[in-house]
């Protein structure tokens, strides 16, 4: 007779787990895409939280949960489900990751458009519409996902919204609908003036708090200041 | 708002600069003391100065108009003698490195180079007569003539750009006026500031009314106007003063700048500027004119002190009056009515982008500086944040500026798309350096407490004008540090110098230019925050 064991049989949903981890195990399946956390399983459970994690580590190593983690903290999910938006960070991250580079180019797109239209008023749904068109499937947003690229632009004053006042300009639109137009004299939007004091090495310094008149960070010893007068 | 402490370094260095460091040592003690006699500063003073010494110091300082003696009332039936206590007058002694602005941005460009001669004399000497100008005027290499100078100091006296010096010592009521019990004639009017700290009511209680501080008649002869004794200066109690440097040899009127007119001036050109780089040429014209009817207005509306220069709002003017200014200018004159009339609702109007600047009430229109400043001290605000702190940070600050309330850090992240993981630092960095307002929120059940931020505009109006005068002094150092560098060089002549110390007496030259227009710069930053 061989003596070598058998390897064990994979164990199944039903077979081979305690109770525990068939509460915690249906549990998580009921939050689907959205998963749980240790505190929320034991909350929903009433399971004592040591229970829990010997029960999830056990389930984990059974490969019938996963683990995401985000700034909310670790995410247990049945592996049949995939994480939802919200737990990957919403819309614009990919892997857990904010997507830095789509968002620039949508942002740009953006930028294109009103460049494009400058002498017309610029809505929501103008926008929204080029998009639609858009030859790639990452760039057709919904209405919603547009106001978020256009909400940002505005953050980063490259564009302003305005909402029409009913004068010559939005003669085509209802009183109070919104638009956007470029920052910038060419675009008929008037400019932020370069601060005075964020021009000198002191504005931009991370150091300020420590310089002292005749400190080791001083006027006169500053390596800023140095960079700023050899010309 | 009340001083900074690098607000009181930079006044410091301002005052060793121009009057040594026993100057500058009494005028440190009144900066961070406060109010205090000729004994207690003599006794508190860094490195004892003699009680003579420091009564020198102080008359110089009075006679800059850098310090304000005064006295407070003894109570009822109390035998005590009022004691004669000194306050530091902060914004005076920073406007002494922006001399050169009232000089060449206002008074040479209003009024012509000799009155702008005659403004020089004042400021370099803090207070003199006519006759002392005139003494003066005959000392110097480019002599103006008395007519000239008499011409030029009663055209500056019109304007306002000059005034008759304040009570020297005025006594101040021991009971605290309540707003209740101020009314006393006219009420004045909401758009216009009240007093509150001591400092405003010591320069209340000494400010004569304007028919004594701009007297209209101006003869000929020594006592030209009504003489500076104590009768006249004030309506409040007088007391007589130890010395008395009220008035001249002769019994001549003393003269000394009105700041407050000269700063006011500023802020109008400010403003003007402000709305042309904001909206057009056009809106910049009618503001300027907006400006100056209001000037003429409030003229002739003051009468008595009850009517204070205001500082938020202007007086209502019609559409009418504006266009009648505006068409005495060339480019004015270009524009028609209608442009006019689009131009004041395109000032009118407020926008996600832009507060309005003017506001329409009833056919009449008032300027809002308020609001104007407003949007030059965000751009100074932002303009900071984008450099010091990032891209991402920048776009957080301004959320959170339109937001005007506190906001959970994810919700930040969300709204300035910026990596939830990495957004709590940001912040932080922002924090630490006073740029934004934290609270911690604990939640039942959630280990880790909730962080919540906000931008608190009066905290960072603060922090930014204590980084500006520790930066303008840091400016006044380096220069020193060059020029203390090259001193040698500086002592050859121009034109003997050639190759490698040409170059470096170049080189000298464009830094001391850049530090210096720097300084220049950021001093219209500083009076963004603490004189408009």
């Amino acid at each position: 007779m061989s003596t070598r064991r058998r390897p064990a049989a994979p164990r199944s949903s039903s077979s081979g787990m305690t109770e525990n981890e068939k509460k915690i195990l249906g549990f998580i399946r009921s939050k689907q895409g959205m998963g749980a956390t240790k505190y929320e399983i034991t909350a929903g459970t009433s399971i004592q939280q040591a229970l829990v994690t010997k029960a999830t580590t056990s389930l984990k190593k059974s490969k019938l949960i996963k683990e995401v983690s985000n700034k909310g903290g670790k995410h247990f999910l049945a592996v049949e489900f995939e994480p939802c938006k919200e737990l990957q960070g919403g819309d614009w991250y990919v892997d857990g990751a904010l997507d830095v580079s789509m968002i620039e180019d949508l942002k740009e797109i953006c930028v294109n458009i009103l460049e494009r239209l400058k002498q017309k008023v610029v809505t929501l749904e103008v926008i929204c519409s080029c998009f639609q068109k858009a030859s790639r499937d990452e760039y057709k947003l919904s209405r919603d996902q547009t106001k978020v690229i256009l909400d940002n632009l505005v953050l980063d004053n490259v564009i302003m919204e305005v909402k029409s006042n009913g004068s010559s300009e939005h003669s085509a639109l209802r009183i109070g609908e919104v638009c956007y137009k470029l920052i910038g004299k060419k675009s008929g939007g008037g400019e932020a003036r370069d601060g005075a004091f964020a021009s000198i090495p002191c504005g931009a310094c991370p150091h300020i708090g420590l310089c002292t008149p005749d400190g080791a960070i001083s006027p006169t010893t500053c390596v800023y200041y140095q960079k700023w007068l050899d010309f | 708002m009340t001083t900074t402490e690098f607000g009181i370094v930079y006044a410091v260095h301002i005052i060793t600069s121009h009057f040594g460091s026993v100057a500058s040592k009494v005028c440190e003690c009144l900066l961070r003391r406060g109010p205090l006699s000729s004994r207690e500063i003599s006794r508190l003073a860094e490195s004892d100065i003699n009680h003579s010494k420091v009564k020198d110091i102080l008359y110089l300082l009075i006679q800059h108009n850098c310090v304000q003696a005064f006295s407070i009332e003894p109570p009822d039936g109390s035998e005590s003698k009022a004691i004669v206590q000194y306050i530091a007058l902060f914004s005076n002694i920073l406007h002494r490195a922006r001399y050169n602005k009232f000089s060449s941005k206002v008074v040479n460009e209003e009024l012509g180079s000799q009155c702008s001669g005659v403004l020089d004399g004042l400021l370099s000497n803090g207070r003199l007569t006519l006759e002392q100008l005139i003494d003066r005027d005959r000392d110097s290499k480019k002599q103006m003539g008395s007519e000239a100078i008499r011409d030029s100091l009663q055209k500056l006296v019109a304007a306002r750009f000059v005034e008759r010096v304040p009570s020297p010592e005025p006594v101040l009521g021991n009971k605290d006026e309540g707003p209740a019990q101020k009314k006393r004639g006219a009420k004045p009017s909401k758009i216009f500031k009240e007093p509150e700290s001591l400092e405003e009511r010591i320069l209340e209680a000494a400010t004569p009314v304007d028919a004594i501080r701009f007297p209209f008649i101006f003869e000929q002869g020594s006592s030209s106007t009504v003489a500076d004794d104590d009768s006249n200066i004030s309506e409040g109690k007088r007391k007589q003063p130890e010395v008395d440097y009220t008035s001249g040899p002769s019994n001549e009127v003393i003269w000394r700048p009105n700041f407050e007119e000269l700063i006011r001036r500023l802020r109008h050109k400010a403003c003007v500027e402000i709305v042309k780089e904001r909206r057009d040429e056009g809106c910049a014209n009618v503001m300027k004119a907006m400006l100056e009817v209001g000037r003429s207005q409030e003229k002739k509306a003051k009468t008595d002190k009850s009517v204070r220069t205001p500082i938020f709002f202007s007086v209502p003017m019609s559409m009418g009056s504006i266009y009648e200014e505006l068409i005495k200018t060339d480019a004015g004159r270009e524009m028609t009515q209608e442009r006019v009339e689009a131009c004041l609702e395109q000032l009118s109007a407020t926008s996600s982008y832009l507060p309005a600047f003017v506001i329409e009430s009833d056919g009449s229109y008032i300027v809002d500086f308020k609001s104007i400043i407003s949007v030059a001290q965000k751009d100074e605000m932002e303009s900071v944040v984008m450099r010091r702190y990032g891209k991402e940070a920048f776009r957080m600050f301004r959320y959170l500026s339109q937001e005007d309330r506190f906001v959970e850090t994810d919700k930040i992240a969300d709204a300035a798309l910026t990596e939830k993981k990495d957004t709590p630092q940001i912040l932080l960095k922002m924090w630490k350096d006073g740029y934004l307002h934290m609270q911690k929120l604990a939640v039942t059940g959630v280990y880790i407490p909730f962080l919540l931020w906000k931008v608190n505009k009066l905290i960072v109006s603060r922090q930014m004008l204590d980084e500006m005068y520790h930066a303008s002094l840091n400016l006044s150092l380096r220069l020193t540090h060059e020029t203390d560098s090259e001193k040698e060089l500086l002592l050859l002549p121009m034109e003997k110098l050639e190759g490698a110390l040409k170059e470096r007496r170049n080189k000298y030259r464009a830094k001391s230019v850049l530090l210096t227009s720097a300084r220049f710069k950021l001093d219209d930053a500083i009076m963004l925050f603490h004189d408009f």
